[in-house]
């Protein structure tokens, strides 16, 4: 059939294809109309760009999630190599990937740092990893302070005093 | 306040219709979106009763069974009143609509994958006026291409719903998907060598 054909039938086609709509339905849709009528111009976009790109939607969490880790992290004035460390370590633990294993991670945390010439002690090896409040690691920063970690990944800026402190009491903890 | 009264863009349909002002269609259509994008509620109910019956054909003739197509004309109005702020002028208020529509369809499609194309009952209206053997192969024909359509790709299939049924014109229909003129005449094409090909 020529092209010309089909478009004449097609012209014909739209009147034929009616039918009455529901009595109600314009009023159901009235009803629906919200008292203050706003205006989202940017908002809705994104999110039928994001809807458009048919993403994953773990990964458009993990998208999300990330860039807010990393925003904070560079515009939030806090130390980036700890607390984005820090914040993506809770990030994968929560998202069932990697991280059971706190003093494996913090392991590698040692070694990374380790890597980058810090001044670092492991005490992972011998402390008990049920005792979260063993310490793991420390880490030697200038003037006589030291940054602790504990088995469950939390960190503590202490002086020497508070160090000796609390690798006793982690030792003590073991001996038992 | 007054001022505010006397100008057009503000007039209500009680006003338009009670004949104090003779209102062009276009300055109606602007005098609607003025109110619209004031958030005006009574601008919103005009809107619904203008065009909630185009929006459910559309629906209808896209492929969507009746009750799909009633909620899916009720979404497009409940998300119409989220994108007021896309609203530019009168002109653009059948593609801004339509292309919420459009949307609307098109996520549901892609969420319902393996759904069936629901044709709609074409009306027979030349009985009477042919004999009956032109009628019934007209009649088959017109059913014939109306399948035809219902097989069509989705983003074939809207081109042609849009611009032979809904009768919006090339910009308006090209707005409304969102693509450029020369890209919905290309994909108009296709659509009609497809139908030629398909219908005998």
């Amino acid at each position: 059939m020529k092209e010309e054909r089909i478009e004449e039938l097609l012209g014909e086609l739209a009147p034929r294809m009616i039918e009455p709509v529901r009595p109600g339905l314009g009023q159901e849709i009235k009803q629906r109309i919200p008292h203050r009528l706003t205006r989202h111009k940017i908002g809705w976009d994104t999110v039928n760009i994001i809807i458009d790109l048919r993403l994953n939607r773990s990964v458009a969490a993990a998208v999300i999630i990330v860039a807010v880790l990393v925003f904070l992290n560079v515009f939030g004035g806090r130390d980036t190599s700890g607390g984005l460390y820090q914040d993506s370590k809770l990030l994968l633990r929560y998202l069932g990937g990697v991280g059971q294993n706190d003093v494996s991670t913090g392991r590698k945390k040692y070694e990374y740092l380790q890597a980058r010439g810090e001044n670092v002690t492991w005490y992972g090896d011998w402390v008990n990893p049920a005792d979260s409040n063993a310490v793991m690691m420390q880490q030697k920063l200038p003037e006589g302070r030291y940054v602790v970690t504990y088995v469950d990944g939390r960190e503590m800026e202490v002086d020497s005093e508070r160090l000796i402190e609390l690798l006793s009491r982690t030792m003590r903890k073991k001996g038992k | 306040m007054t001022e505010q009264k006397t100008d057009p863009a503000y007039l209500t349909s009680d006003q338009v219709h009670a004949g104090q002002y003779e209102v062009h269609p276009d300055q109606k259509r602007h005098s609607l979106v003025a109110r619209l994008k004031a958030g005006d509620r009574a601008a919103a109910a005009e809107l619904v009763d203008g065009y909630y019956q185009q929006i459910y054909l559309f629906m209808r003739r896209f492929g969507h069974d009746r009750q799909t197509a009633e909620d899916l004309t009720q979404e497009s109005f409940f998300n119409a009143w989220h994108h007021i702020g896309q609203l530019r002028d009168g002109k653009a208020l059948d593609s801004w609509l339509y292309r919420i529509a459009a949307n609307v369809s098109r996520l549901y499609w892609r969420r319902h994958k393996h759904k069936e194309v629901v044709g709609i009952e074409i009306i027979d209206v030349s009985a009477g006026t042919e004999d009956g053997y032109d009628r019934v192969g007209r009649y088959e024909q017109l059913d014939e291409l109306a399948a035809a359509v219902g097989r069509l790709p989705v983003r074939l299939r809207e081109t042609i719903v849009l611009h032979y049924m809904q009768q919006l014109t090339i910009a308006s229909a090209a707005e409304a998907l969102g693509v450029k003129e020369g890209t919905f005449k290309s994909r108009l094409n296709r659509a009609l060598k497809a139908l030629r090909k398909d219908v005998t």
